[in-house]
Parts: structure tokens; sequence; C-alpha cells
């Protein structure tokens, strides 16, 4: 590992003043189990680490007063996973944050780094998009909030301006006949990465569907939304036909590429086939 | 399962937890890594990025001027290593001895320079910094377009063939022919011929021809390449701490590279993170010639990159296969091409591979080619059985297809035919004793395989379950053994050994010498000395530690015994052939009031004055006779039909292991070996783009199997004796790799009728071969 700076402030203002003054080659650091890892490959080569581990206004899971949820940056993949609200009424998130690596990964693996390190394969990035999670932003003109998805400007790519940091994701309660789901291929049964990572939200009111969510994980630049996919879905019952040609109008809004993991005949296959899966299993939770 | 009488004995035979167990799970065992010595410097590799080139400059200046960088090391200075001003790395023909790229780089990875830096961080900035040029030259990356006469040369023609690697894992009479000169990727070609192939097929009822493809694979050991090396000017003495499979072997190296005399030269192999065929010689190489050239301690450890780009993975290959077999399931004749893609050097294991092909089964007609090839792939090492889990892959899958075929029970086809003791290899060496027919019996009475209509029964629309069955084994290699015996002050024993302890044996050892002492194991210590404290014994390879330097120790043990007996006999005025063994004392047959205990013959053999000689035993073998090992393994799996995802559900390793001393490690070395051969079934592959590059330089996207795709594993132990491995003992480190991807291959078949002939089978070619995916 090269050499690098090492900050760690202890209140959110000073971290924003300190990754503001070190500029571009500063990074905050998380639970740092993908950051460090890509830093000792030498994949990234920061000036700077400015640790967040100091700052407890990033921390928590919890819900408001208004039944929507808020997750800290800081929140632990394992915290939110095991979060009974969560598991109960976002289910999506805790179906992507319970699959991150293995246990001592989830235990150090942070929600806010997992998001920001904007790979598109990210577990809990799909669910949240579909569940129209917001980001909270810091910095130093002050505080902004975004949807999740304007996040991400490509892959290990963020359009947060220097100094900024994600202080949290505030997620609107899902209405009445809502479900979640999330889930990925993988070659192994843990320990492993999403060659495609597929996550819905479906509102069932009087038998037919009132909403739909469809966002897709490793098939794209960033992780995106099928949105005539969900659109497809509006108006009908949810059946196996409904959900498999949503399946196939989701493979056509993919944009995958060949890579080590898979290729885009694959992929495609993957998000048709996932797709379809997923939004039965969101219409079986709403409806239970 | 049946139970086989087993001979009795007071401490072999018994499940002994390693003595070693305990210091690492405790995380106090010393790995090379772990050696920190005043002064060290730390190394930092400089690889190719190209897989073929010729280097045009190389400008350290950069570099050297770095703070913190002490040396950069390139080929050009390993004349400053040696002790006589020759260059080692001059025209090497094996990798071992091509510590760096001399002027031409023959696969991206391979190591250039090294950079010696006051501190790990200044190491690796300066290893930045050192500008080399390249002129590409086309990159070799088919193994099949590489032997056709008009393809590019993967590499400019070296002339000797060093076959260190080859002979470590297998001892057989056949040596292939070396292509003249070089002048063709084809490093090794060996056939084997044996009566007439039209007849044999013209009497068949059936034939099936195949062409089977196995990926290059890491051997995934835990613990990457490490060594420290220090030079001391003053004495000119040079002490290596090293992971290796083979201190003796590293000695010897080091010596003829640097010319250094092996009384200056210490050896020390360390507590091994794994090794599996991997871990012979690399880092300790590059790290001595840095240190000589420094004249400071260095410290180089690979980073996991580092080892999938750079150190000895094991072949992948192409297996063509035509074969017939009669309605009444006798085999009648076999064609087979065994091609092993050797990467950059020469290694591969292309004339065991095309023996053992040839050699399971009776056949009475065959021809089969196997050869070498050269590319601008990595250079290839051993693993476990190296090159057998390719030709099962494809032999098993052959004899499952000729089975079903003629409407046969594949175990009962295999039973029918396969090889026993005294029938003769292809090579027209007889095999020695050699349990293959009762370890298929043992498979075929195992309820995975007797209750298998009862598993793919619970096949639903998507997930189709399966049952294979796959047979393979391994030869054994044969190396002569040596190790001393010392009788302790307390009455306990200690015993030194110089082969590394890789999977357990010193444990074993410790049983054998209380077994013929008559000792509790906890009296026995063995210690695994370095090259100048310990006597020779050859690399822990070729699944013959035991059964070699367990004979050693076993002989160690009679001598003891025996000066024991002169001894005692003495004192009690009696006769050494009345002498008997009793809780730690030697009696006189028949009075055991009349007896010495071996604290007293301890005491009477040291003390001052005494009159007779200190009891040291010796035992040194050389070995003759191999004790080859067969597996047969029933792997039960579930595919599902849409995302292509094997899940294993059950799974069985029956292994003739001639007579178990430690079942406990034997089954040990069974799971372990199963659990690479699930790897390489399924998911272990070397990706490399069209330009090649190694895509996937790392386990998240090389991926070994974790605890949760591993089912449960049944080691079922078969006890045929060995000629003359002690107590019957056989060479179990081995076949247990070497037939689970074939078992997986099999139970794939039978679950959904159709075969995936490219292993591993991961989810993508499972949906091809199922037709829901174009290519």
């Amino acid at each position: 590992m090269r050499h690098f700076d090492y900050a760690r402030p202890t209140s959110l203002a000073e971290a924003v003043r300190t990754l503001r003054s070190l500029g571009e080659g500063a990074r905050p650091l998380g639970g740092g189990t993908d950051l460090l890892v890509q830093v000792k490959e030498g994949h990234l080569r920061p000036a700077a680490l400015v640790s967040l581990a100091g700052i407890a206004e990033l921390d928590g899971v919890g819900l408001a007063g208004d039944g929507s949820l808020r997750v800290g940056a800081r929140a632990t993949m394992q915290e939110v996973a095991d979060h009974a609200a969560v598991r109960e009424r976002f289910s999506a998130l805790a179906d992507g944050a319970a699959v991150v690596g293995s246990y001592q990964t989830r235990n150090a693996a942070t929600i806010g780094g997992n998001v920001c390190n904007a790979a598109p394969s990210a577990d809990t990035s799909p669910p949240l998009v579909a569940l129209s999670a917001r980001a909270q932003i810091a910095g130093v003109g002050g505080e902004r909030e975004i949807a999740v998805e304007e996040l991400w400007s490509g892959p290990g790519r963020t359009t947060l301006e220097p100094g900024e940091i994600v202080t949290a994701f505030v997620v609107p309660t899902p209405p009445p006949g809502s479900g979640s789901h999330y889930e990925r291929h993988t070659p192994r049964k843990v320990m492993d990465i999403a060659v495609v990572g597929v996550s819905t939200q479906l509102t069932i009111d009087g038998g037919v569907v009132a909403a739909a969510r469809i966002a897709l994980g490793a098939v794209a630049p960033t992780v995106i939304r099928a949105v005539r996919a969900e659109r497809s879905l509006i108006g009908r019952a949810v059946s196996g036909e409904v959900a498999a040609e949503a399946g196939r109008i989701a493979a056509s809004e993919a944009t995958p590429i060949d890579d080590v993991r898979g290729t885009v005949a694959f992929r495609r296959y993957l998000v048709e086939k996932m797709t379809s899966a997923s939004v039965l299993r969101s219409a079986e939770r709403a409806l239970g | 399962m049946t139970t086989i009488e087993r001979p009795r004995y007071r401490a072999v035979g018994e499940r002994e937890p390693r003595l070693e167990g305990l210091h690492k799970v405790t995380g106090r065992s010393v790995y090379a890594a772990d050696v920190q010595l005043p002064g060290m410097l730390h190394a930092r590799l400089v690889l190719s990025p190209h897989p073929h080139a010729r280097i045009t400059a190389l400008d350290t200046e950069a570099a050297l001027g770095h703070p913190g960088v002490v040396a950069v090391v390139t080929a050009d200075d390993l004349a400053r290593a040696a002790r006589d001003g020759s260059n080692p790395a001059r025209g090497a023909s094996n990798r071992a001895d091509a510590l760096f790229a001399d002027r031409e780089v023959v696969f991206a990875g391979q190591p250039v320079a090294a950079v010696l830096g006051e501190s790990y961080a200044a190491a690796e900035e300066g290893a930045e910094l050192v500008h080399v040029e390249y002129e590409m030259l086309p990159a070799v990356l088919d193994m099949e377009a590489a032997m056709e006469p008009d393809s590019p040369l993967a590499r400019s023609p070296v002339s000797d063939i060093d076959h260190t690697e080859e002979d470590a894992h297998v001892t057989i009479d056949v040596r292939s022919e070396e292509a003249e000169g070089r002048a063709t990727n084809i490093a090794s070609h060996v056939s084997f011929e044996r009566g007439d192939l039209d007849e044999g097929f013209a009497r068949a009822d059936f034939t099936v021809e195949r062409s089977y493809r196995a990926a290059l694979v890491h051997q995934g050991y835990i613990e990457p390449h490490a060594t420290v090396a220090a030079y001391d000017a003053a004495t000119g003495e040079v002490s290596v701490w090293t992971s290796t499979q083979g201190q003796f072997h590293v000695r010897d190296t080091l010596m003829r590279l640097f010319k250094l005399p092996e009384t200056k030269l210490r050896v020390v192999g360390c507590e091994l993170g794994g090794g599996f065929g991997g871990k012979m010689i690399q880092s300790a190489t590059v790290a001595t010639a840095c240190a000589l050239v420094a004249e400071r301690p260095v410290k180089l450890v690979f980073t996991r990159r580092e080892d999938l780009l750079a150190a000895t993975p094991t072949p992948g290959s192409v297996v063509r296969l035509r074969s017939g077999i009669t309605s009444e399931g006798d085999l009648t004749a076999l064609e087979a091409t065994v091609i092993y893609d050797a990467g950059a050097f020469p290694g591969a294991p292309a004339a065991v591979g095309s023996l053992l092909i040839s050699s399971f089964y009776r056949w009475p007609n065959l021809r089969t080619d196997g050869y070498e090839v050269l590319t601008n792939h990595v250079s290839v090492g051993a693993i476990r059985a190296p090159g057998i889990h390719n030709i099962t892959h494809a032999l098993e899958q052959q004899i499952d297809a000729m089975a079903r075929g003629v409407g046969l029970d594949p175990a009962d086809v295999r039973l029918r035919n396969a090889a026993r003791t005294g029938d003769l290899m292809a090579s027209g060496k007889p095999f020695p004793s050699i349990g293959m027919a009762e370890t298929i019996e043992a498979a075929a009475a195992h309820p995975i395989w007797t209750r298998r209509d009862a598993a793919r029964a619970r096949s639903t629309e998507t997930t189709k379950v399966g049952v294979g069955l796959a047979v393979s084994g391994w030869l054994g290699g044969l190396q002569p053994a040596s190790c001393e015996l010392m009788l302790n002050s307390d009455g306990t024993l200690n015993a030194v050994v110089g082969v590394m302890d890789i999977s357990g044996v010193n444990t074993s050892f410790a049983q054998i010498v209380a077994e013929e002492l008559a000792i509790p194991v906890e009296s026995v210590s063995v210690n695994t000395g370095d090259t100048r404290t310990a006597p020779y014994a050859g690399i822990a390879a070729g699944s013959k530690t035991t059964i070699t330097m367990g004979r050693a120790l076993r002989e160690a043990a009679i001598d003891v015994r025996e000066q024991m007996f002169a001894i005692a006999a003495d004192q009690l005025e009696a006769n050494p052939a009345d002498m008997v063994l009793a809780e730690g004392e030697v009696q006189v047959a028949g009075s055991p009031d009349r007896a010495l205990t071996f604290r007293r013959l301890a005491a009477i053999t040291t003390g001052f004055g005494s009159l007779y000689t200190p009891i040291v035993g010796k035992g040194a073998i050389s070995a003759r006779v191999q004790a080859p090992g067969f597996t047969a393994q029933l792997a039960e799996l579930e595919v599902d039909t849409v995302s292509g995802n094997i899940t294993l559900t059950r799974w069985a390793t029956v292994q003739d292991a001639g007579y178990a001393i430690n079942p406990l490690s034997v089954e040990g070395q069974m799971e372990g070996g199963t659990g690479m051969g699930i790897g390489i079934g399924l998911s272990e592959e070397y990706l490399y783009d069209d330009e090649g590059h190694l895509r996937n330089a790392g386990l998240l996207d090389y991926r070994m199997p974790t605890a949760a795709d591993t089912p449960d594993i049944d080691s079922v132990i078969v006890e045929v004796p060995s000629e003359e491995g002690p107590y019957g003992a056989r060479g179990v480190g081995e076949p247990s790799i070497t037939a689970g991807g074939a078992a997986i291959a099999n139970a794939i078949h039978d679950a959904l009728g159709v075969r995936v002939a490219e292993m591993p089978a991961t989810p993508e070619r499972v949906l091809r071969a199922l037709g829901r995916l174009a290519d």
C-alpha cells in the first residue's frame, strides 16, 4: 500500500471542512471494506482518507414520526439487515443488506459506503431506488436532498461535490398494500458480487397494481430504473404472464456489458427471469 | 457401510488431533511473512503488463531516486548475486531459474524487476517508477492453435528442460520426447499404443466421440508465497525462511543458482499456509538474489494478485476421446489426445496424464498422444495429482456416456473394466497393489448411489436432481527419506525430520514411534529441522511423505528399541532377544520385575562416566514400490434450470488409504481434496481477455467455493494394503482432488440429459448446454 494521509474529524462540520480543504484527492472512509481493498490493490490512490468513524450524526436506523425510515450513512449492513422495521416494511433493503459479503464484512461495511462507491452492482442501491429513497447531503454550503438515483454519474463516480458527504437516506413509508424485494444472481452462494441485481416494489390496490418501481443493478453504468417495465404493470392484476412480460421489457431496458462476471446475453437473460420472479415476490409480499 | 476388519495396533490407526493444530487455530504458528530481522528491506515486484514482448529499455533511475528505495534488482543484476559471477537467468529453460524476465517477457505478470525499500510503501512506490519499454511480440494464447507448424513461437528457443515439478509428484518410467531445438511450441509429446484400434472399434456396439476442456486453475493456498532471506557479508552465510513444500529442494536450487556452498546455506521451511503442489520455490529465489545483491535481509511476500498472476497455477487442457464398448459392457478401444497448456515454461504433466488416462481401465486397444504446449499464459506447476482432474473429467464422462449408451449401470461398467493389481499400465509396467475395484464397490454400495432414483424423483419443473459417479486415482511419488530419533533424559523421545508437515504427517510420525516403542503419543516430539540440522528429506509432495518418511521413522524406532534392548540385557544379565517393551520400560520377558525404565536407560547412557553410548536411532529408506491411491466420488446435486445455478446436496468420497494411520488426518485430506475438486468442477477458472491479460486476478472473481457451496462430505475409507507403506498405508493427499469435477459433470447429465463438456460448469455453461442462452 502506498502512503496516504489520514484524518479523523469528530463532527460533521469538521469532516466537511477537512474534505473540502484536502480537495479532489481525499476520500471519506466508512467501513473500509471496499475502499481499503481498492487502495491496497492500487485501483484507487487517494492522497488522504478522512475517517467518518468519529461522527455520531451519521449513525442510526429508525422510523420518523411520519413512518418514513431514516438510515444513517454509517449504519452497518448488519444493522440494516437486522432492523425489525426494515425487514417488515422495507423488505427489499433488508434483502440487499443481508447478502453483502460475509458477517465480518456486514459488521464493518456501511450503507453510505456501499451507495457512494457507486458500483452498479452494490446490493443496497437497487433496493433504495425501488423504495424511492432520497439521499441527504451535507456540504460547505449547507444541506441538500436528492433522489438516490441522482447520486451516481457512472461506475465509481458520484455527483457529490468536493467536501460533500451523504449523511443519511430517507425512505418514504410505502402505502398500504405494498411489498418489495431484492435478489441478485451470483455464482457462489455467499461472498460474491451481483452479476445482476433486481429490486422491485409494488403497491396493489383493489387487486391491481397501483404503483411499481423496478431497479436493475449491474446491467448499466449505474443502477437504473426499468421505467417501461414499471408502466406495463400499472392497472393490471399480477399474474405469471404479466410478470413475464415485465421481465421481457426490463431486459430490453438494460444496457449490460460483457465482463468477467457475465456476457451481455447472459445478463439480459437474467434480467428477464429475475425481474419476472421479483415482481411475483413483491406482489406476494404486498398481499401477505 | 461395510466394516472392513482392520489390523489392531495400540497407537497407529487411532484418531489423533493434529499436534500443531492448536498453534494454528490460536494464531501462534510462525509463517515466513512473520519473520522480522534487523535492517530488513521490503521487496516489491515490477510485473510485465504484456503477455509477450521484448524489453527494449529498462530505466531504474527514477525509482532509485525515490525516498526510501535502496536498490532495484533486474535480470542483469543477477550476476552480482551468484558467487561466481554467472547469471542464472540467462537462457533459463525452467520457471524456477528465470527469476526475472531476461530481455523477453513471456507472460503477463512475469516479474521484470524487484524494488527494495526501507518500507513496504517505499518499495511499492518505487516499483511504479521503474520505467520499462516493450516492443510487442505476437502472443500465443490458444493451445490447439499453438501446435500448428506455422504458429508464432511463445518464446525464444531454449535448451534443457527441468522436470523437478513433475518428478516431485509422481514417479513414472516414461519420459516424453522433447522436440528438437524448440522450433515449435510443443514442448513434449508422449504416446502409448496397444493392440489394434480399428479392430477394437469394429468390435464395439457403441462408440462415443467427444472433446472436453478444463480451465487453468490455481492451487488456492491461503498463504501466498513468502520468503525472508538474509546474507551476512562477513561470514558469507545465507539464511532463508520460506514457505515451501520442500526446504531441501529450495536449498539445492539456491545452491545451484547462486553457487553457494551448502555449509554456508541454511533454509528454514516455516509453517506452511497451504501448498497443494504450488509451493515449491518462487519467492525464495528472488528474495535470496535481492539479499545477496543488497547485502541486507529482504522480505518478499506476494500479494494475492501477484500470486494469481505470477506463481505457478496448474494447466488447462483439451482432451479429445473416441472410445467403444460392447453391449455386455466390455471396453474395446480408446483413442485419446491429451493437450495441456503449459504456459510460458515447460512443466505440464503430459506424460503422467496420458499414462493414467490409458491405464485406469483395461483397454485392449488404445492409442494415446499427449502434448505439452507452450503459450503466453502464466507458466504452470503442480497441484494435487497434477493433470489428473483434467483427464478424469474427460474419461469419466466418456465411461458414463458409454455405459448409458448400452443401457448398463455406470458403476458396473467401471468395476468390470477397472485395473487390478498386476495389470500392465500403458507404459508396460505392472500396477503394484491397487484397490480400484474395492473403491468402486464401496461407492456402488453407498446410499447416494443405491437410492439415486429417489433423489431424482425430487425434481420439479425448474429444479432437476441428478447423481453422478466418477473414479480416479494417482500413482504417487517415490523419494528416499531419513530421520533421527533420540531418547530424552525423562524417557520421552525427540524425532528430527526435514520434511515439511503440510498435512498432519508429524502427528502420524509420532503415532508410528509410539507404536513401535509402546509409549503414549504424547511421549514423542516430532521436530522439523532446517536444512542444516535435519537429515535429508524429499519434497512433501506426491502423496509420499507418510509412506516414505513414515517408514524411516519406523526404522528409527526399531533401531532405538534394539539399542535399548542391548543395553538393558547387559544391565539385567539377560539375552537381548528376551527383552520386551511395556509401559515405558524394557523388561525381561516373563519377569516384569526385571526391568529398566526409559528414564533409567537415558540416565545410564548420558551420565558422567557412563559406559554406554547415548541412544540415537537412525532411519533411512529408499522407496522402490509406489502405493497408488484410488478414489470414487458421488455427487448429488440440484440444477436450477432458470438461473443455471447448481447446488450440491450430498457428497461421498470413497478412497483407498491402504491403512489409515490417523483416520482423522486421512479424512481431512479426503475432504480438503474434495473441496478443491468441487471448486474446479463448479467455479474456479483463469479468465483471460483476447490479448492474454488475466481478467480475474483476485479472489472475488477467481471463485473458490465457500463452506456454503460445499456439501457435507461423507468420507469412506477403504483399506487395501500397499506393499511398502508403513502398516500398509498408501499416499492419501492427492487422489481426493481428481474425481470431483467429473462426478459433478456426470450428475449434471443425470439431472438434465445434456453434457457440460467444459469445466467448470458455470451457470452460463449450464444454460448454454440447455439451449436457453444463444451463443
